[in-house]
C-alpha cells in the first residue's frame, strides 16, 4: 500500500501540475490585450476615406434568390410530374432527374450558408 | 455624407476587435493607430467587390491579418527590435505598496502572462496568428480558414503544433528559473 502511494503520489502530482498549467495557459491566452483607443479614432477614418465611395456597404444575395427561385421551380415541376406519373415512361426519368438536381441544391445552398458565417 | 457616417458606425462597431488582434499580431503597440486605420481603409476600398460570402467580422480578420504580415515584413527590413507588449508605466507603485499575498498572485499571474507573450512572438507567425484568433478572438476554425486562406486540416494542425510549442517553452522557462534557486538553496 505504502508502495503503491509512494509510485502514484509523484504521477498525480506530476499530472496536477501539468493541468494547472494548461489551464493557466489558456487563461492567458483568452485573456485580451487592453487597448487604448482614441475617443476620435472612428471619425478621424471616416475623414480619411479616399474621394471614391463604395457602390454599396451591404452584401447582396442575387445568387442565393437565384437558387431559391429555382429550387421551387424545380419544386413545381417535380409535383406536376408526379401527378401525371405513369402516363408516359419519359416522366420517370425526368422526375428521378429533377430529384437528383432538388437535393443536389439543397445540399449545396445547406453547406454554403453554414459553411462560413 | 451618409456613407461616411454609415462607414464611421461600422469602423465604431469593430475598432476594438481590430485594434486587440492587431497588438497581439504585432506584440507592439507603436504604430497601432496608424495600422488600424489601414485596416479600416482597405476594407473601405474592398468593399465594392465584398460579395457577402463572410461576415464583416470574418473580412476584417483576413484584412487585419494582412496588415500584420505587412507590419512583419517592414519591421524585418528595418530590423527594429520590438517593444514588449508590457506597458512600462505600469502600476508598480500600487504593486508595491500592497505586498500581501494577493497582491503576490497578480504579479506571478502578470509575469506568467508576460512570459506567454514573449513566448506567442517567438512562435511563427502562422502558429501566433492562428492561436490569437481561436483563442483570444474564439473564432471558428471555418471562420479561421477563411480569414487565412487555407484548409480546416491546415488550420487544426497549426493550432496543436502551436499550442504545443507554447506549452513546452513555457515549462522549460519555468524549470530555467527554478533552477538556479535550487542551487542557491
Amino acid at each position: 500500500m505504502s508502495d503503491d502511494l509512494k509510485n502514484t503520489q509523484p504521477e498525480e502530482r506530476a499530472a496536477d501540475l501539468e493541468h494547472e498549467l494548461d489551464q493557466r495557459l489558456l487563461r492567458a491566452l483568452e485573456a485580451a490585450p487592453e487597448v487604448d483607443i482614441p475617443a476620435d479614432f472612428a471619425a478621424r477614418v471616416a475623414r480619411n476615406l479616399p474621394a471614391r465611395r463604395p457602390e454599396f456597404v451591404t452584401a447582396t444575395h442575387y445568387g442565393e434568390h437565384a437558387v431559391f427561385l429555382g429550387m421551387l421551380l424545380t419544386l413545381a415541376v417535380l409535383i406536376v410530374l408526379t401527378l401525371h406519373n405513369g402516363r408516359h415512361a419519359g416522366f420517370g426519368l425526368a422526375e428521378s432527374l429533377l430529384l437528383t438536381q432538388f437535393l443536389a441544391l439543397t445540399i449545396w445552398i445547406s453547406v454554403r450558408r453554414h459553411g462560413v458565417s | 455624407m451618409d456613407a461616411d457616417l454609415t462607414f464611421e458606425q461600422l469602423v465604431r462597431e469593430h475598432q476594438s476587435m481590430v485594434f486587440r488582434t492587431l497588438l497581439r499580431l504585432t506584440g507592439s503597440r507603436e504604430h497601432l493607430d496608424d495600422l488600424a486605420q489601414d485596416v479600416f481603409l482597405r476594407l473601405y476600398r474592398a468593399l465594392p467587390s465584398f460579395r457577402g460570402e463572410a461576415l464583416i467580422t470574418t473580412y476584417l480578420y483576413r484584412i487585419a491579418v494582412n496588415v500584420a504580415q505587412d507590419e512583419w515584413k517592414r519591421r524585418r527590413r528595418d530590423d527594429r527590435s520590438h517593444i514588449s507588449l508590457s506597458d512600462e508605466t505600469s502600476d508598480w507603485e500600487e504593486r508595491l505598496a500592497h505586498p500581501d499575498r494577493n497582491a503576490e498572485q497578480k504579479i506571478e499571474e502578470r509575469e506568467f502572462q508576460q512570459a506567454v507573450e514573449e513566448q506567442l512572438q517567438l512562435l511563427s507567425k502562422i502558429e501566433r496568428t492562428i492561436l490569437i484568433l481561436y483563442h483570444q478572438e474564439e473564432r471558428t476554425y471555418e471562420q479561421i480558414s477563411y480569414a487565412l486562406g487555407m484548409p480546416i486540416g491546415t488550420v487544426r494542425t497549426h493550432l496543436h503544433r502551436g499550442r504545443k510549442k507554447l506549452r513546452e517553452a513555457i515549462q522549460q522557462r519555468q524549470t530555467n528559473e527554478r533552477r538556479p534557486a535550487c542551487q542557491t538553496t
